[in-house]
């Protein structure tokens, strides 16, 4: 009876409703569940491999590294139980690494893509060799990962790379007109080497803070109005606990890298127009020759597809395909549609090239 | 009232007319804003505050480095630039002993190739003698 009450009564719902509201605000959600073991690190970075759920000889033969963006933690891909790409593909089947880049400190100011594609990166895949008993393998890069993973894939390609999967990946910055990024940090309003002097780093909270000023009703406004409409709703409540537990814990960039993205690729379009040098070695995308499967998601407002679309026509793959999927940035792979189509189509395009 | 089921089996929400129009407010709202943002007036105000920032606050930022590192100095404390370099060797030496790792690994899995490969039956493989199998002994000191 005292529970009936309590559910009924209006003053004890909305009470109920304010802590919910609260709770999911203030606190951090359990996320990045899937058990994995740490094989490798170096200076911040770690490599990990998730525990396989399938016996070996039902596991695809090429193990599958995923690298994220640098600026962001890569637990959005093992975001909650239930809904984790990592899950989803462990129970399809592939022997899964994760390169989490870690948060660089002061120290590592002077990192650029340079240290990152040919030092780390490589170092890493050795091990990942070494480990799977397997000289080739698969790469799938998100975001400013996907600049890391083509970069690497140009440069050293030929060191057993065979699938490359990008996911919404800023490469081309020639349409300066679709870029509001492009726009905030023209060289006439934005001095990079006047920030970078002062903070070292670039801080997470000011990528944070320029990520969320794309669409600011949506990111400071609407994103809690929804929260509020759906408080009665324990699964939804669940999985923005967990996006906002995401999205809150910020990275800083190293300096070394944003003067490259915001000087090399966003004023002077370097990759695309193959004039970008990492240490000396001038990266041509006509040198990919793996196997490419590039996903776009229609409502990007930080990548929109126009950065995306022209690596199809300049690298060398003959195996390579454009997928469109409806979804933002994010939302393609952590999404509530995610494991409909995207998470499908990248298993279904990757398992047939691992074997 | 209220509590009553419609004609499809849905409750009567009194607050839906109030969201939807606020639905439509925030729809307005953002758009507005998304375009504000994109405009070159945002980029130039939003550019000339951070420099303004910048400006202002570098001369008391150089002042607090200054400070600390004379006072660093003065109580024989490494300063922050001493300890930025250490960290950086720190990670050259670690990718110099991963690249030993990674030596070493391969040398045992030739190791292992070589002795898990069938022989031929007259050949037989070099056997460790005793005498070096058997551990050194501790040298003489001298001391009793």
């Amino acid at each position: 009876m005292a529970e009936a009450m309590a559910t009924t009564d209006p003053v004890t719902a909305a009470a109920e409703r304010l802590q919910t509201l609260n709770k999911a605000m203030t606190t951090k959600a359990v996320i990045a569940q899937t058990p994995k073991e740490l094989v490798w690190t170096l200076n911040k970075a770690k490599l990990y491999r998730y525990v396989p759920v399938l016996r070996k000889e039902k596991r695809h033969p090429i193990p599958l590294l995923l690298v994220f963006a640098l600026m962001n933690r890569p637990y959005i891909l093992d975001l909650r139980r239930g809904h984790s790409f990592v899950e989803y593909m462990l129970n399809k089947g592939y022997d899964l690494y994760l390169l989490d880049w870690g948060v660089p400190g002061p120290e590592d100011k002077n990192l650029r893509f340079d240290d990152y594609t040919l030092d780390y990166m490589p170092r890493a895949i050795r091990k990942l060799k070494a480990i799977s008993g397997v000289q080739e393998f698969s790469l799938l890069g998100w975001c400013i990962g996907a600049i890391l993973t083509t970069i690497y894939a140009a440069l050293r390609g030929d060191e057993g790379l065979r699938n490359l999967i990008l996911l919404t990946a800023p490469l081309d910055f020639s349409n300066k007109q679709s870029l509001t990024f492009a726009r905030w940090t023209d060289e006439r309003y934005f001095d990079v080497d006047k920030v970078l002097a002062a903070f070292g780093n670039m801080p997470g909270e000011m990528i944070d803070y320029g990520a969320k000023a794309l669409k600011p009703v949506e990111n400071y406004v609407g994103n809690y109005v929804k929260l509020w409409d759906n408080i009665d709703d324990p699964r939804m409540v669940e999985g923005w606990h967990a996006m906002n537990t995401w999205v809150t814990d910020n990275v800083p960039l190293a300096g070394g890298v944003f003067r490259q993205l915001i000087v090399d690729l966003y004023r002077d379009d370097k990759l695309m127009r193959g004039e970008l040098l990492i240490r000396g070695e001038r990266v041509e995308l006509s040198r990919i020759h793996a196997n490419l499967l590039t996903v776009i998601a229609e409502g990007d407002h930080i990548t929109p597809s126009c950065q995306s679309e022209p690596v199809m026509s300049k690298v060398s793959s003959t195996d390579k395909e454009l997928f469109r999927v409806k979804g933002g940035h994010i939302g393609i792979m952590a999404g509530s549609g995610a494991s409909k189509y995207t998470w499908p189509h990248i298993d279904g395009w990757l398992a047939s090239r691992s074997q | 009232m209220a509590e009553d089921p419609t004609q499809d089996g849905k409750r009567l929400d009194p607050m839906e007319p109030w969201r939807a129009a606020r639905d439509l407010y925030m729809d307005a709202w953002g758009k507005t804003m998304v375009d504000m943002v994109n405009s070159e007036a945002y980029a130039q105000a939003t550019g000339a505050m951070l420099d303004s920032y910048m400006t202002v606050s570098a001369p008391f930022r150089e002042a607090v480095e200054k400070a600390m590192l004379k006072t660093l100095e003065q109580m024989a404390m490494p300063s922050r630039a001493d300890v930025l370099s250490i960290a950086e060797r720190m990670t050259n030496i670690e990718m110099r002993l991963d690249d030993l790792d990674a030596k070493l690994d391969n040398i045992q899995r030739l190791i292992v190739k070589v002795d898990g490969a069938p022989r031929p039956q007259s050949a037989k493989a070099p056997q460790p003698s005793r005498k070096k199998m058997t551990k050194a002994k501790p040298a003489k000191t001298g001391k009793k």
